[in-house]
């Protein structure tokens, strides 16, 4: 069992390293097999141990192993070592899972691109460096695998890197991450101070010994202000529409199913931690809460289609971390899984539609697709009910258990309850608006341009289209790696929510009982009232979605401030350029004109005037004439043979 | 015999000593320069005969000839330096002869 | 005795006859205007050394200096000096300058000097005279000197005459003659 996480954790590397070194030997499809087949063999190795797991008891499922010693210090030791319990194995099941499909999916959409190799030992370094993450025995381990992981969001997102704004999306992205690592190096530091170790059973057994209400509290928010960076919550929030700047898979696998709930993993790992530190939950839990709902206003008003479906994973990892702060573990990690999936899909489906439109993403052009395009149409449409939480596809079960369970935290959580439900309506608003103006009707004059012509050969030749990829031609409305991989998603989107029915049928809570314990269980009244409101709110947003651009019976309200106001992400990209870059540009350029050029260049170009000048001077005693030699050396002489006499 | 001391001697060895010095510093044309030259020569000469008389040693006499024949030799250095610098055309004038100044 | 002080008498007006025709013509070298006169100058002060050294007993060196300095050496100059025409400079036209000025200064200060330091530090060794035996000064000390105690000496003496020579030929060859003009200078 050991060895199978050993094994599902390493062959991404080694498929990575293998592709690097390889270089032009390796075609570009071989590429792209391999690193399919690595994060294959990591899916199976996940489930081996999933299996070799099931059969140990309950109370025995945690198994550290240390491959050797990294970090000695005087007492303090980190190894390089990983822990084998549910609650891992259930993220390298989906990291593996999910990541398994996206790669295979990337063959077909990043076929015929340059620099295709470069593309999949990135993402075969991001697999591990997920699976690092979440496999990780200490939480020094833990850190290496999230600085990991944002090295290779950096690199991915940018991955068109002649494209100015994918370079600066990418650099943001960095920048924003940083903080966060910033903030949980800090929590680390204080955790050694206290304990002289990281390894996850040392620390947690102490928790409670750690120190007074402050420490805890600092390290809570410490690791808090990680997790909200990696998971693009408010206030680090605004670094996520900017990464849709990546090719599509990029999006689907990172900024969807995997890295950004890395916050969410965080939190329910260290939860002992957490729960030192309640207010620290309960922020966590509000700030998800805020940025579920302002998440759900932007995406309203966005005209591409991958930043809504951005602006909607950010909301729902609200819904995740809503979850976590509250206490019902088990919950949030459900949702993180079913997000996975249904996310996932509606990514790699309008991939599909960017493929088949060779690369347009503004929504505005699009129109009637349902037709031409009937496959997508399903997977979206899946995709789409799912996140809304329509019964019986499997968003459905994991959301309405999160805004259940929040009912059982007394008056915040019947707060934040309302805000899961207004949460609830938007998001049936926001999806079903995307997939109304994208699918139905008839088909607008850019779709009949690139579609219905016969063949895509009408797109210019060679060119960088809206996101970088060339166009080619194929039966269908994709290459079969593409729809495959689309399909098996569109099945687990179905009956991944089958998993756990709040209530009835539990086997996921069960399954991270020792690991996770959950601070808050809905009784069973709560759980049908929450559950048939959120539908019922659900299905009005579907329908005045459906009136407002299905059938265009009315009109969409104009209200122009709130317009404005969603069109600007709630101007936050505008407070944080005066808040921090202006200040640090300005900074910049006083020191540069201030100290730097009069005192740094200025003392050099002082120094080597000076330098000249005493040559030349001295050169001016250079004459040559003899007898001012003479007469030097006569008078010298003379005062030399003084000295001489008065000092003797 | 009896006659002035050492100390004679020396005064008047330092005086052409000096008085050397005071022609190089002095006059422009190498050839007096030169001249000069072997006044101080023999200046030091006279100190050097002065004591070995002094210690009774044969070893001061030694060394001023020794001192004679350098300077013997830098004579004739000099003078071919200055023959040369005359069949250029050059002003015999060590104030203008001063191409190497920095 | 008085044979005695009578022989004392006769060193002495030697000596100072001797010694002021020594500073005579070392001033008269370095004030005559015309190079010849320097010269011949010069040759007197050599003399006047010679006798200089015949009262200190050297008497090969004072003849060695008539032959080989006064003979030879200034014979050299004066075939410079005919060769080359009178062309010299006037030292005391002018009026007293910076520089002569400065130039008499430090002469005279290091003629002081030196008499100061002689007369404050050697006052006690300078007062005795060594004795001297018949064979002080005489050639067959000079060369067994020469050719024992400073061998090393006599031998280098004899490398730098060479290569004297060898320069004052170099120096003195036609091949590099190319007339510079006062730009060129």
């Amino acid at each position: 069992m050991i060895a199978a996480a050993w094994i599902c954790l390493l062959t991404p590397l080694g498929a990575a390293l293998l592709i690097t070194l390889a270089g032009n030997r390796l075609s570009r499809r071989g590429a792209g097999y391999l690193a399919t087949l690595s994060v294959a063999v990591s899916f199976v190795a996940a489930v081996v141990t999933f299996a070799a797991l099931l059969g140990d008891s309950p109370e025995h499922r945690s198994h550290p192993s240390t491959l050797w010693s990294w970090l000695t210090a005087g007492p303090l030791d980190f190894g390089l070592r990983i822990l084998v319990d549910p609650l891992s194995v259930m993220m390298m099941l989906v990291v593996s899972g999910v990541g398994m499909l996206i790669v295979a999916y990337s063959i077909g959409y990043m076929d015929g691109d340059d620099e295709e190799r470069r593309y999949f030992a990135y993402m075969a370094i991001f697999v591990f460096s997920m699976l690092l993450l979440v496999q990780g025995g200490n939480l020094l381990m833990l850190l290496v695998g999230w600085g990991l992981v944002g090295l290779s969001s950096y690199l991915l997102i940018g991955f068109w890197h002649q494209r100015p704004s994918a370079v600066a999306a990418a650099k943001k992205a960095f920048v924003m991450n940083a903080i966060g690592d910033a903030t949980m190096a800090l929590s680390l530091f204080l955790i050694i101070q206290r304990t002289g170790t990281l390894n996850f059973e040392a620390v947690f057994a102490q928790a409670d010994s750690i120190g007074g209400p402050w420490a805890m509290n600092l390290i809570a928010l410490g690791l808090l202000g990680g997790a909200v960076a990696k998971s693009a919550q408010l206030p680090l929030h605004t670094w996520l529409p900017d990464a849709m700047e990546g090719p599509t898979p990029v999006s689907a696998l990172i900024h969807a199913a995997t890295m950004v709930t890395a916050g969410v993993y965080l939190i329910v790992r260290t939860a002992p931690l957490f729960e030192q530190a309640p207010r620290v939950l309960e922020l966590a839990a509000g700030l998800g809460a805020i940025t579920l709902v302002l998440a759900g206003l932007i995406a309203l008003v966005q005209t591409d289609i991958k930043r809504v479906i951005a602006y909607s994973t950010m909301s729902q990892i609200g819904y995740m971390f809503l979850a976590a702060g509250l206490g019902a573990y088990a919950n949030a990690m459900f949702h993180l899984m079913t997000h996975a999936f249904f996310k996932a899909l509606l990514f790699m489906a309008a991939g599909l539609v960017i493929h088949a439109l060779a690369g347009e993403q503004d929504i505005r052009k699009m129109g009637g697709l349902r037709s031409l395009m009937p496959f997508t149409f399903a997977g979206f449409l899946i995709g789409s009910l799912s996140l809304a939480g329509i019964p019986p596809f499997s968003g459905f079960f994991s959301k309405d258990a999160i805004l259940a369970s929040a009912l059982d935290h007394g008056w915040y959580g019947q707060l934040l309850w309302v805000a899961g439900m207004a949460g609830a309506f938007l998001t049936g608003l926001y999806a079903f608006r995307l997939l109304f103006v994208v699918f139905w009707g008839e088909p607008s004059p850019f779709v009949r341009e690139h579609l219905m012509t016969g063949s895509h050969a009408h797109a210019p030749e060679g060119h960088l289209s809206h996101d970088g990829h060339a166009t080619h031609e194929h039966a269908g409305e994709g290459p079969f790696s593409m729809t495959s991989t689309v399909g098996v998603l569109m099945v687990l989107a179905a009956i991944g929510g089958f998993l756990q029915f709040a209530g009835v049928w539990t086997p996921l809570s069960d399954w991270l009982e020792p690991v996770a314990r959950p601070l808050v269980e809905a009784s069973g009244t709560q759980e049908a009232v929450s559950s048939v409101l959120a539908v019922l709110l659900g299905l009005a947003g579907i329908g005045i979605a459906w009136l407002l651009y299905g059938a265009r019976s009315s009109e969409v309200p104009r209200v122009p401030w709130a317009q404005r106001l969603f069109e600007r992400k709630f101007y936050f990209d505008e407070l944080y350029d005066a808040a921090f870059y202006r200040p640090a540009v300005f900074l910049a350029k006083a020191l540069e004109r201030w100290i730097e050029r009069p005192l740094v260049f200025g003392s050099v170009r002082e120094l080597s005037q000076g330098v000249r000048w005493l040559g030349l001077d001295t050169s001016r005693l250079q004459t040559g004439l003899v007898r001012t030699y003479a007469f030097a050396i006569a008078a010298s002489l003379a005062v030399v043979t003084v000295v001489f006499v008065a000092v003797r | 015999m009896k006659g002035p001391d050492v100390m004679w001697y020396l005064a008047v060895a330092a005086f052409l000593f000096c008085t050397g010095a005071l022609g190089v510093l002095i006059r422009r044309s190498p050839l007096i320069v030169l001249l000069s030259l072997e006044i101080m020569l023999n200046g030091a000469n006279l100190a050097l005969i002065a004591f070995s008389r002094h210690h009774g040693q044969g070893d001061g006499q030694i060394f001023a000839l020794t001192v004679m024949a350098v300077a013997a030799s830098e004579v004739v250095v000099g003078l071919g330096l200055i023959v040369a610098i005359a069949r250029r055309r050059l002003d015999l004038d060590v104030d203008k002869l001063s191409t190497l100044r920095g | 005795m008085i044979l005695a002080s009578a022989a004392n008498v006769l060193v002495w007006t030697v000596w100072v006859v001797a010694a002021f025709a020594c500073l005579g013509t070392g001033i008269a070298v370095i004030s005559f205007t015309n190079p010849f006169y320097s010269a011949l100058s010069l040759i007197g002060n050599l003399a006047s050394l010679a006798v200089l050294y015949l009262l200190l007993s050297a008497e090969f060196v004072a003849a060695a200096q008539v032959l080989v300095y006064a003979g030879a050496v200034m014979v050299m100059f004066l075939f410079v000096i005919a060769y080359l025409g009178g062309r010299a400079d006037a030292p005391w036209a002018g009026g007293p300058s910076w520089q002569a000025l400065g130039a008499v200064a430090a002469s005279a200060a290091l003629f002081v000097e030196v008499i100061v330091v002689i007369g404050l530090k050697t006052s006690g060794r300078l007062a005795h005279q060594a004795e001297i035996d018949s064979s002080f000064g005489r050639p067959y000390e000079i060369g067994r000197l020469f050719l024992t105690d400073h061998l090393l000496a006599f031998e280098i003496t004899s490398i730098v005459l060479l290569v004297a020579a060898v320069g004052g030929v170099i120096l003195g060859s036609h091949s590099r003659e190319a007339p510079m003009t006062e730009a060129e200078q």
